[in-house]
């Protein structure tokens, strides 16, 4: 808690994220600061014990300014327009010299370029949201995936059941997709690190280092699903 | 996709927002003879062209990336941004020269206070309240005040 005390955090826009998040955040002891253009959301904002709310828009300098922008550690655009998001991002990253600046992006065709403009974090609920039930839906052998870099890796936890083609098998023996790895294999208490030459059994839970989206076809050569 | 061959470098002017500056200037380019697009988001703003506006209307959004690529961006040698929204003829400027190349990119702004965040893009901006001010203080006769914008 001490080291994050001194961390300051601001919250641009949004209504219901801006709440929860503003509540997480004071509950991890960081310093929060929220910016809201509507008068009745500042209202609701302001019952937050430790908030600080700021009303006006919060992609106008003179309102960052009214904030304290150059202050803070970290801006989190939140609202629900991309062109704001971005604009309060750049105004926080190269006027105020925030640096990191997070946004949420309605399009997901735009996190590329949002990314591109200096934006250093870029969320998009659409394409998150889709991925998870994505996962939820097709692979119910599926334990866990944690997206790394953007999305770029993944790590997986999947269980190799009774049927599946790999089941028996030595690594080595099996095709695999170029842009994935198995990690770790988790055999009762043991753990193995696995060569070429350890065999896959029945009821062992691998771990799985994948890139470039290739957990989908990773998980299926070793499940069959 | 493209109409000429690639040598030939006809002027295309992509204007995003047809409001009363859009649609004016997308009058006068037509008029001049020039290939002109207008996109808006409201198929009612398009009233404001003139009858013998000879250029394209789109209903669109104006920041979306495969709406602007129908709209051939590629092939544009101007793209105008003239929402109502700052936020918005800032985005489009960004898309348009950062995502699209597009050689001459300019932005109208009712605040030029963000422009730290377009700057060193070279993205031309044009404000209303500056450039009436000067013309005000022509006609006042007196010394035009200290330019606000570079």
């Amino acid at each position: 808690m001490s080291g994050k005390k001194n961390k300051k955090i601001l919250l641009i826009g949004g209504r219901s994220k801006a709440k929860s998040m503003a509540v997480s955040l004071l509950g991890q002891g960081y310093q929060v600061t929220a910016i809201n253009d509507d008068y009745e959301d500042c209202l609701k904002l302001a019952e937050i014990h430790g908030l600080k709310v700021v009303f006006g828009n919060g992609t106008k300098p003179y309102i960052l300014e009214e904030a304290g922008a150059e202050d803070f550690d970290i801006a989190i655009a939140l609202t629900s327009k991309d062109a704001d998001n971005l604009v309060a991002c750049q105004l926080c990253k190269k006027k105020y010299s925030i640096k990191k600046t997070v946004s949420l992006v309605g399009d997901p065709n735009k996190t590329e370029f949002f990314y591109k403009m200096g934006v250093d974090s870029v969320v998009c609920a659409v394409s998150a949201v889709t991925g998870i039930i994505q996962q939820q839906a097709f692979i119910d052998e599926l334990t866990n995936i944690i997206p790394f870099g953007q999305g770029l890796v993944q790590i997986v936890e999947v269980r190799v059941p009774e049927d599946s083609p790999a089941a028996g098998k030595k690594l080595w023996e099996l095709t695999l997709p170029d842009e994935g790895i198995v990690g770790c294999i988790l055999r009762g208490d043991t753990t193995v690190i696995p060569k070429g030459n350890t065999r896959i059994l029945a009821g062992d839970t691998l771990v799985l280092i994948t890139g470039n989206g290739q957990e989908l076809n990773m998980i299926h050569a070793l499940t069959g699903r | 996709m493209k109409f000429f061959g690639s040598n030939k470098k006809d002027n295309y002017t992509i204007i995003i927002g047809c409001g009363r500056v859009g649609a004016n200037l997308a009058n006068t380019l037509s008029d001049e003879g020039e290939n002109v697009l207008i996109m808006d988001e409201s198929n009612e703003s398009f009233r404001r062209l003139a009858s013998n506006y000879g250029g394209l209307s789109v209903v669109g959004d104006g920041t979306a990336f495969d709406q602007l690529r129908d709209a051939q961006i590629d092939r544009a040698t101007a793209v105008i941004a003239v929402t109502n929204d700052d936020n918005t003829n800032i985005m489009v400027a960004q898309i348009a020269r950062e995502m699209f190349n597009v050689q001459k990119v300019i932005a109208r702004l009712h605040d030029p206070e963000c422009e730290i965040v377009y700057r060193e893009l070279g993205i031309d901006t044009i404000c209303p309240a500056v450039l009436s001010a000067k013309e005000i203080d022509k006609f006042l006769g007196v010394l035009p005040v200290k330019e606000a914008l570079p």
